[in-house]
């Protein structure tokens, strides 16, 4: 096509169009409102959180287009009804039921029409995905739940029986104290049992996962890797809160020009401001920026799978090796607390007094001496490429600590990939270390223990330190097995002192939350307890 | 004629042709199983496996299999990304045309200013003006485009907040992708506020067409004029001089069809600048282009897109190439076959 | 003490003294010269003129403004960026990568492409025609897709880009240097040299090469500039050099990460490669324009 032959009726139509076209200011002005644009960061591998613990994928989803049978409230942390409407544990704490609520609508769109409203089946077909390895769907979309794996707790649960149709009974086989919380958790989405049928009887299971239903306040419309995903109002919504026309992810991986953006208004909420910026964003009045200490956990793990790295006095050298305050300083910009423990300060299991490593490159040099770890020696680390609260610049940390451990004698290489290879190398237990870290979903301690230490989480691929250790597993089974508080806050300082005498993995730091957005969004808030929510977002101009 | 046309249409089937060879070779020469990188699937089992590479044809030897990539080629049948598991010929169907939008109207830019004020410079050669055009030019010129781009983001959005900087138009706006060109998809959109896009559409225009069109601008100018100073320069315009026509005539009948002349077969090569700088400058404003696109795949090691990607942008750039040679050629017939000159 | 002459004597300047002499008599050229040597003093002497180690981090020193700015200290000239890094000595031994490299491949993608040309040029016939219009049309695909093939095949870094942007400017010697080589052989000197039985050797070193030095020159003037564009591309594409080195374009790309908190980080990088790209630009033009004077005087 000659550049001359298309370029003028086109401009000769974006002429004739501004001029002729009535559009006012509040028709443009009512456009524009009819839809909030947020800045997401990556991709999202698939829609069922189910599947993966990222943060992208929880986001996109979770509180989006499905429902939970229970949810945390985001100003007191406690559990609330949500799909359930009521529930009941026995005095043994070995059996939950649940009375679920009638009337909540699945989502009808150009791919699905449901002809019923959410009741057991759903529950137990959702459920049952990921706790049944025999369940038909169990291995579709590649049949791995490491949430659900990682905690143990497909394997905890006994049976989930239906009562009536609006009636569930769960029975564990072990006290579980942190259930409930697990239930309320992001990924504990309930699906439609009925879309998945048809989608089995057609032969395509799979698509359950990229073309989502659910009882959630947006329905899926479209996705296109690297640039947006589309969702529309469910009209249908249960819960009676203000609902945006539609919500658009725009994927924007660069945190500067996520700014940018929230600065020109083509985005109206951003996901993780970089901590430089927020003084940019607190400097505009158009702007509004939430603030709160976050449940998360940034860490240096190594691979205890590798040699000299099984070795904890080779750990210890490292951590002794660097300053985890000039890290917290250059990194965090003072928008986090170092951290001593996996635990941050929020949780009610926090230890104030727990051991901690100092900056001591001479001990350092001692302990891999004596561990016969050679001048010179060469390791990576692996340095995530997206921004996450608990690491906002993983690539930077990694490069001051590359140079902290040049002066013990270490050569340091840095590696990233995109984060879906990213990811997928680290399961495969490529790295020798790595800067990651953790965003709990309850308040629960066990949330953090449990997935990122124990042994049953190393194939779910959250235990980056691939790290195992028995009594390390005794201790947390145990914590679980008492209801009182005190108690378990005592378990809980053993395992402390286990993980300073081990170090698979150096805490670094438990950062601040950030959310900013355009002041024009009413209703946004902090969520500790899980990803973003748009139900009751509203865009004013 | 018809003897240089088809010796063109020889050379350029072999051209692409050896352009399909280096891509068949990146399937064994990228990192991983040649299997992945060809087809972009990853097989879960063995006997799963077995079955794609009889499919493919990859347990035969290296001239059948490429017989076989050649036809699939053909057919369309480009393979799947590693990453997303999308069509790649669906993927690079959507992001080609928009690089080629936006190069396009960058080019248009560089042509409706460049060559007059280039026109002007030659013919007031070596005055204020010219040195004051050709400084201009050289300044412009000499721009990194990345970093162009970024000012005119600092500049024009972040401060004076006249353009937006990212995409070809609000998401807000739902415009299904039928030819690709964003300013016609949007006059064959429907239940949407046409003028409303338009004008949303244009303005995220601005931008990326400027940071692009201002190099290849400049560009244009230095050619023109050099080419117009020349012309100037030779004989027959003294000739004509002698016979007394007028300055004006002399410029519209001599000066100008002969410069323009000289000036097609450099565009050649302004074409090749022209599509690097359109896919650096997607990467900034996240214009959704085949720039964007491969650097994205190279970020995360999608061979198969990768492999299809460069095959696809090369391909359009040597028909470029190809078209304006045999247009040039079509226009004047006496050059015995194109020069590349300077700027 | 000057010899006194009797006799006016007749001077005749070497062509280089006379391209020399225009090339002086142009202001703007002779100041592009003076930018571009001044860059290349960055570049040789880059230990001697950094103040400080360019990969030196500094956490009591993060985001220090340059020193023009009211927060700015005199001990970081350009300030500092978000490591602590100072930025003066970054881009002085940017120079040096930038620059430096750019000057090596040009002169191997000039060797390569000579020695290829000639061949071409000398040896006459169908076969070579055919190989000559591929390369014509192999020449068009963008340095940025054979980057990215490199890339994809080798992995990043410097030398890995270098590689990919020596391919991409080869051709463009191989052309000129054949259609020179053409043009020359039908010369009539050539003929003589022939008849005086000079070989194919001799006839490139002794008739050739001094008139083709000409034309090396002002490509390599054009090459050196693309050179350093894109070599700075692929840095700020992450397909390049790869940090910590302290590439001009990689430095922009880290510095866009921050630019709000430190916007030099992204002005300073840049403005070099600007300046740098501006003054070889200006000194190929000059070059250009005084040859053209010479021979039509």
């Amino acid at each position: 096509m000659s550049p001359v032959r298309t370029f003028f009726p086109v401009l000769f139509s974006v002429v004739a169009a501004i001029v002729i076209s009535g559009c006012t200011q509040s028709n443009q002005d009512a456009f524009y409102r009819s839809g909030i644009i947020y800045c997401s960061e990556s991709n999202p591998i698939n829609f069922n959180p189910q599947l993966d613990t990222s943060g992208t994928t929880s986001d996109a989803s979770s509180h989006q287009i499905y429902g939970r049978l229970l949810d945390f409230n985001p100003d007191t942390g406690r559990i609330e009804a949500s799909l359930a409407s009521s529930w009941m544990v026995s005095d043994n704490g070995l059996s939950y039921e649940f009375q679920l609520r009638k009337g909540v609508a699945f989502h009808t769109t150009d791919y699905f029409s449901p002809t019923r409203t959410f009741n057991a089946d759903d529950v137990i077909f959702s459920i049952d995905r990921w706790r049944l390895p025999s369940h038909p769907y169990h291995n579709v979309s590649g049949g791995r739940y490491a949430y659900f794996e990682s905690l143990g707790i497909a394997d905890n649960i006994q049976e989930v029986t239906r009562i009536n149709s609006y009636r569930v009974r769960i029975t564990l086989i072990n006290r579980d104290s942190s259930f409930l919380a697990n239930l309320a958790t992001d990924f504990s989405v309930i699906l439609s049992e009925e879309y998945a049928k048809q989608l089995m009887e057609k032969g395509i299971p799979e698509r359950i996962d990229h073309y989502p239903i659910g009882t959630g306040p947006f329905k899926f419309q479209s996705y296109r890797k690297d640039h947006y995903i589309r969702y529309k109002r469910h009209e249908d919504f249960w819960r009676d809160v203000p609902l945006s026309e539609r919500l658009i992810y725009d994927i924007t991986p660069k945190s500067s020009l996520r700014l940018a953006k929230l600065i020109t208004g083509e985005c109206d909420a951003i996901a993780f401001p970089g901590q430089t910026e927020v003084e940019v964003i607190r400097q505009r009045d158009q702007l509004e920026l939430a603030e709160k200490p976050g449940l998360n956990i940034g860490f240096w793990a190594f691979n205890t799978q590798k040699k000299p790295f099984d070795n904890p006095d080779v750990r210890r050298a490292l951590a002794f090796a660097i300053d985890k305050n000039t890290l917290l300083e250059a990194v965090y910009f003072d928008s986090a607390v170092r951290a001593k423990t996996l635990l941050p300060t929020a949780s009610w299991a926090h230890q104030r007094d727990a051991d901690d490593t100092a900056y001591n490159p001479v001990l350092a040099r001692k302990l891999l001496n004596d561990a016969g770890v050679p001048e010179g020696f060469r390791m990576t680390i692996w340095a995530m490429p997206v921004e996450r609260a608990y690491n906002p610049n993983a690539a930077k940390m990694a490069e001051l600590m590359q140079r902290y451990l040049a002066d013990v004698g270490i050569r340091a290489e840095i590696v990233t990939y995109d984060w879906t290879t990213f990811r997928r190398h680290l399961r495969e237990g490529l790295h020798d270390s790595v800067l990651i870290g953790w965003s709990a979903d309850s308040g629960d301690p066990d949330n953090f223990y449990r997935p990122l230490l124990s042994c049953g989480a190393i194939p779910s691929g959250t235990n980056r330190a691939m790290w195992c250790n028995r009594k390390y597993d005794q201790l947390i089974n145990a914590a679980l097995k008492t209801e009182d508080i005190e108690q378990r806050k005592q378990i809980y300082q053993q395992v402390n002192s286990l993980l300073y005498e081990q170090l698979p993995l150096v805490p670094l730091a438990h950062a601040f939350r950030y959310q900013a957005h355009n002041a024009s969004l009413s209703g946004m808030t902090i969520n500790p307890y899980g990803g973003i929510n748009f139900s009751g977002v509203e865009k004013k101009l | 004629m018809i003897n240089a046309l088809s010796r063109y249409t020889i050379l350029f089937t072999l051209t692409l042709l050896v352009l399909a060879v280096l891509s068949f070779a990146l399937i064994y020469l990228f990192p991983g199983d040649p299997l992945t990188n060809l087809t972009g699937l990853v097989p879960q089992n063995d006997i799963q496996r077995e079955a794609l590479i009889r499919q493919f044809k990859l347990d035969q030897s290296y001239p059948i299999q490429f017989y076989h990539y050649l036809q699939q080629l053909f057919l369309g049948n480009w393979g799947y990304s590693f990453i997303s598991g999308q069509p790649l010929r669906e993927e690079i169907g959507i992001a080609m045309p928009a690089t080629f939008e936006l190069s396009t109207y960058a080019m248009v830019m560089a042509l409706l200013i460049g060559v007059p004020v280039g026109c002007y410079a030659g013919l007031k050669s070596y005055t204020v003006s010219d040195y004051a055009i050709n400084t201009a030019s050289i300044f412009s010129y000499s721009f990194p485009v990345f970093w162009l781009a970024l000012i005119f983001i600092m500049l024009f959005s972040l401060e004076a907040g006249i353009a937006p900087l990212s995409g070809r138009i609000s998401l807000l706006f739902e415009i299904p992708n039928v030819t690709g060109f964003i300013l016609i998809d949007i006059l064959l959109a429907k239940n949407i506020n046409h003028g409303l896009a338009l004008i949303d559409a244009a303005r995220h225009l601005v931008l990326p067409t400027m940071a692009i069109g201002l190099i290849s601008t400049a560009a244009m100018i230095r050619i023109t004029r050099r080419s117009v100073i020349d012309v100037m320069n030779s004989p027959f315009i003294t000739a004509a001089r002698s016979r007394g026509l007028s300055n004006r005539q002399i410029f519209m009948r001599h000066i100008l069809r002969n410069a323009l002349l000289a000036i097609l077969p450099l565009m050649a090569i302004q074409v090749t600048t022209l599509i690097t700088n359109a896919m650096i400058v997607e990467t900034l404003f996240s214009w959704p282009g085949i720039g964007n696109w491969l650097i994205n795949a190279i970020n995360q090691r999608d061979y198969p897109a990768l492999r299809i990607g460069v095959l696809a942008v090369s391909t359009m750039v040597i028909t470029l190439t190809v078209l304006i040679d045999i247009l040039n050629r079509l226009i004047d017939p006496s050059r015995e076959k194109f020069e590349r000159g300077t700027i | 003490m000057a010899q006194f002459s009797l006799y006016q004597e007749e001077f005749h300047p070497s062509p280089w003294q006379k391209t020399w002499r225009e090339f002086r008599s142009s202001h703007i050229a002779s100041l592009g010269l003076m930018i571009l040597i001044f860059f290349l003093i960055f570049a040789i002497f880059a230990p001697l003129l950094a103040p400080y180690d360019p990969l030196q981090q500094n956490v009591n020193a993060l985001f220090i403004p340059p020193s023009w700015n009211v927060n700015g200290t005199i001990s970081h000239l350009f300030g500092t960026d978000a490591l602590g890094r100072d930025l003066f000595s970054r881009i002085v031994y940017g120079c040096r990568v930038t620059l430096g490299s750019s000057i090596l491949l040009v002169l191997l993608a000039m060797i390569v492409g000579v020695a290829i040309g000639t061949i071409a040029g000398m040896l006459q016939g169908v076969r070579s025609s055919v190989v000559n219009h591929l390369f014509d049309a192999l020449m068009a695909i963008p340095t940025l897709l054979i980057a990215i093939v490199i890339v994809a095949i080798l992995g990043t870094g410097l030398v890995n880009s270098m590689w990919a942007i020596t391919l991409a400017l080869t051709p463009q010697f191989v052309h000129h240097t054949r259609s020179l080589v053409r043009t020359e052989m039908k010369k009539e000197y050539v003929l003589a040299s022939k008849l005086d039985g000079a070989n194919h050797f001799q006839l490139f070193f002794y008739s050739i090469l001094p008139n083709m030095i000409e034309m090396l020159v002002v490509q390599g003037t054009i090459a050196l500039s693309i050179a350093v564009i894109d070599v700075s591309a692929l840095g700020f594409l992450n397909l390049g050099a790869r940090p910590p080195l302290p590439e001009l374009g990689a430095m922009l790309a880290d510095g866009m990460e921050v630019a709000y908190a430190a916007p030099w980080t992204v002005a300073l990088p840049g403005l070099t490669i600007f300046l740098i790209v501006l003054a070889i630009n200006i000194v190929g033009d000059g070059l250009r324009s005084a040859l053209r004077k010479r021979l039509t005087q």
